[in-house]
C-alpha cells in the first residue's frame, strides 16, 4: 500500500506533463474544430460548417496528394536502398564498421539546418550543382523550380532517411540465423537467390514495422520543406502537415495568409484521420502478405 | 571465374564509396564553403577555398548573433536532457517494481502519445498555456514542452530496466533502504548505460528542433536557437545573400553534434534501434 503511493508519486510528473501538454491540446482541437475562430475575439459556435469547408477546400486536398507524392517517392528510393545498404554491411567486409558510420552520419543532424545548406546546394541561379553542370558544359536545371522542386525535396529527404532505415534492417537481418544461409549455400543459391528467397521472407514482421514507421514518419514530415521551399513555387511541395501549421502561424514570407484557428483544427483532425487511415490499411495488407509466407 | 569475381568485387565497392561520396557530399559543402567568400561559393566551382576565411566564423558568431542562438540551444537542449532522463527514469522505475492502480492506463497513455499525432494543432494550446503561466518570454517554455514529449525515451528505459535484477532491490531494502534510497543509490547508478544512450537520444532531439522553439521566438527575437537563427536568416539576405555566413552558421550548429558522433558512434546507433524496439 505505502508502495504504491510512492509509485504514484514517481510517475506524477509524467502524468502531468503527459496530461497537460500532450492529452489536453488533443481535446482543444477536438472543441476548437467546431468553432469559427481567428485567434482573437469571441470564438462562435457552428457546427460541422469547418469540415464541410475542408471537402471544398482544393488547396487541401492538393496538398493531401503532394503528401501522398512525397511519402511515396521518399519510400521508394529510401527503402531499397537501405535494404540494399544492410545487406552488403552485415557481410563480413573491410571497414564496414566506418561504412556504416558514414551512411548514419545525416541522420544525426538537423533537418533544418541541412535544408540551408541544401538551398545553397540546388538553388537553381548559383547553386553548387548548377556551377558543376554549367562548368561540364551540361547546362543548368531549375532544382528548386514548379518542375522538379518535388523530386528535388524528395531526394534530400532519402538523404537524410537512408541511414536510419539501413541500421533497422540491420537489426532485422542480425536476427536471422547463420545455418539458414549455410544450408542454402549448401544448395548452390545464388546471391540474388538468397536476398528473394530467403532474406526477404525472413525479414517479414521487422520489415512490416519498418515500412510502417516510413509510412507514418513520411507522411508527417513537414519540416525540411518548410525551410527550403516553403511549399512552393505556386503549392508544388505544399504538404499536408505544413498546410496545416501555416493556417496557425502564417509564414513571415506570405503577409496574405491569416491565422485561422477553427478551421486549422479541423483541418488538424482530417489529416490525422487520413494518416491513422493509411496506417490502418496498410497494416491489413501488409498481415495478407506476411501471412502468404 | 576469378575474373568475374573481381569485376563483382569492383562493382560493389564502387557502389559503396559513390554512396558514401554522396552522404558526405553537403557537409563536405558546408564545412569547406563556410571558408570561403561569397563570391567564391556562388561562383567558384572549386571545392577547397583558394584562401581560408577564418574571419566568417567571427562574423557570425558577433554579427550574425550566432553566440546568442549557441546559448539558446546549449541551455534548452541540457535542460531538456536532464528533465527527460529524471522524469522518465523515476517514471519507469515505478512502473517496472511496484503494480499500482493505474499502471496499465499508464502504459496505453505514453503509447497513445506516440501514434496520434495533428501536428502543429498542439502548438497553438501549448503557446497558450505557457502564456498564462508567463513562461513565454523564456525558454523554460520550450524547454518544458520538450520534456512533456517523452513517450520514446520513457519506453527505451524500461527496456533496459529488465537487465536490473529485482533481488538487488530485496537485498537494499532488508539492509535498510527504502524505495527513494534503492531508487538513488542502487538504481541509478546501475543505470548509468542506459541514461547514457536516452540522453545521447534526447539531446539529439533537443539540439535539431526547429518548430517550437521557432513559434516561441517569433515574438521574442531573442530566444531563437541554432536552428531557428539559421533558418531566419535566409529572409535577411534576399536574392544575393551571404551564403558564406549561412554555411559558417551550418557548421556552428553541426559541430557539437558531429563531435558527439565521432566519440560515441556505436552508442548513437544503438539509439535508433533502440527507440524503435523499445
Amino acid at each position: 500500500m505505502r508502495k504504491t503511493i510512492h509509485a504514484y508519486i514517481f510517475t506524477f510528473p509524467s502524468i502531468f506533463l503527459t496530461l497537460t501538454l500532450g492529452v489536453y491540446p488533443i481535446f482543444w482541437a477536438l472543441r476548437y474544430m467546431f468553432f469559427d475562430y481567428q485567434g482573437f475575439g469571441e470564438a462562435r459556435f457552428i457546427g460541422l460548417e469547418n469540415f464541410a469547408r475542408v471537402g471544398r477546400d482544393a488547396q487541401f486536398w492538393a496538398s493531401v496528394w503532394n503528401t501522398f507524392v512525397y511519402t511515396g517517392g521518399k519510400l521508394i528510393l529510401t527503402l531499397p536502398m537501405s535494404l540494399i545498404l544492410a545487406v552488403i554491411l552485415n557481410r563480413a567486409l573491410r571497414g564496414r564498421q566506418l561504412l556504416r558510420s558514414v551512411y548514419f552520419l545525416p541522420t544525426i543532424f538537423s533537418a533544418s539546418v541541412m535544408s540551408i545548406v541544401f538551398y545553397i546546394v540546388f538553388n537553381s541561379y548559383n547553386g553548387i550543382i548548377n556551377q558543376f553542370l554549367m562548368k561540364m558544359g551540361l547546362g543548368s536545371l531549375d532544382w528548386l523550380g514548379a518542375k522538379y522542386a518535388m523530386l528535388t525535396v524528395i531526394l534530400i529527404a532519402a538523404w537524410g532517411a537512408v541511414g536510419n532505415y539501413m541500421l533497422l534492417f540491420l537489426a532485422g537481418l542480425q536476427n536471422i540465423p547463420d545455418d539458414v544461409y549455410e544450408a542454402a549455400s549448401l544448395d548452390g543459391v545464388n546471391p540474388v537467390q538468397r536476398l528473394w528467397y530467403i532474406t526477404m521472407p525472413m525479414l517479414g514482421p521487422v520489415m512490416q514495422m519498418i515500412i510502417m514507421l516510413a509510412i507514418t514518419t513520411s507522411l508527417k514530415g513537414y519540416e525540411s520543406i518548410m525551410v527550403l521551399t516553403e511549399g512552393g513555387p505556386f503549392g508544388k511541395t505544399e504538404v499536408m502537415f505544413l498546410y496545416l501549421y501555416k493556417l496557425f502561424f502564417p509564414l513571415v514570407s506570405d503577409s496574405a495568409s491569416v491565422q485561422n484557428i477553427g478551421y486549422g483544427s479541423a483541418v488538424g483532425f482530417t489529416s490525422a484521420l487520413i494518416v491513422g487511415l493509411i496506417t490502418f490499411i496498410y497494416f491489413k495488407i501488409s498481415k495478407k502478405l506476411s501471412n502468404t509466407y | 571465374m576469378l575474373g568475374s569475381r573481381v569485376l563483382s568485387r569492383s562493382v560493389l565497392w564502387a557502389f559503396l564509396l559513390i554512396t558514401a561520396f554522396l552522404m558526405l557530399f553537403p557537409i563536405l559543402i558546408a564545412v569547406l564553403g563556410s571558408f570561403k567568400t561569397n563570391l567564391e561559393v556562388t561562383t567558384g566551382a572549386t571545392l577547397l577555398p583558394s584562401s581560408w576565411q577564418f574571419q566568417n566564423y567571427a562574423h557570425a558568431w558577433t554579427k550574425a548573433n550566432f553566440a546568442q542562438f549557441t546559448w539558446n540551444s546549449i541551455f534548452t537542449s541540457v535542460f531538456v536532457t536532464l528533465g527527460t532522463l529524471l522524469i522518465t527514469a523515476m517514471a519507469a522505475y515505478a512502473v517496472d517494481r511496484v503494480d499500482f492502480k493505474g499502471k496499465r492506463f499508464y502504459i496505453v497513455l505514453q503509447s497513445m502519445t506516440l501514434f496520434i499525432s495533428i501536428g502543429a494543432v498542439v502548438l497553438k494550446p501549448q503557446f497558450d498555456l505557457m502564456v498564462a503561466l508567463n513562461l513565454q518570454t523564456t525558454l523554460w517554455g520550450v524547454i518544458i514542452i520538450l520534456i512533456s514529449a517523452h513517450a520514446t525515451a520513457f519506453f527505451m528505459m524500461i527496456g533496459f530496466f529488465k537487465g536490473i535484477p529485482r533481488e538487488l532491490d530485496e537485498a537494499a531494502l532488508i539492509d535498510g533502504c527504502n524505495f527513494y534510497s534503492i531508487f538513488w543509490r542502487i538504481i541509478l547508478p546501475l543505470l548509468k548505460p542506459a541514461l547514457g544512450v536516452v540522453a545521447l537520444f534526447t539531446f539529439r532531439g533537443a539540439w535539431n528542433e526547429y518548430i517550437l522553439p521557432l513559434v516561441f521566438s517569433m515574438s521574442r527575437p531573442d530566444l531563437q536557437t541554432l536552428p531557428v537563427g539559421l533558418a531566419n536568416l535566409r529572409y535577411g539576405f534576399g536574392a544575393a545573400s551571404e551564403n558564406q555566413y549561412l554555411l559558417a552558421g551550418a557548421c556552428i550548429s553541426i559541430l557539437p553534434m558531429l563531435i558527439v558522433y565521432i566519440l560515441a558512434n556505436r552508442s548513437f546507433m544503438q539509439v535508433n534501434v533502440g527507440a524503435v524496439k523499445g
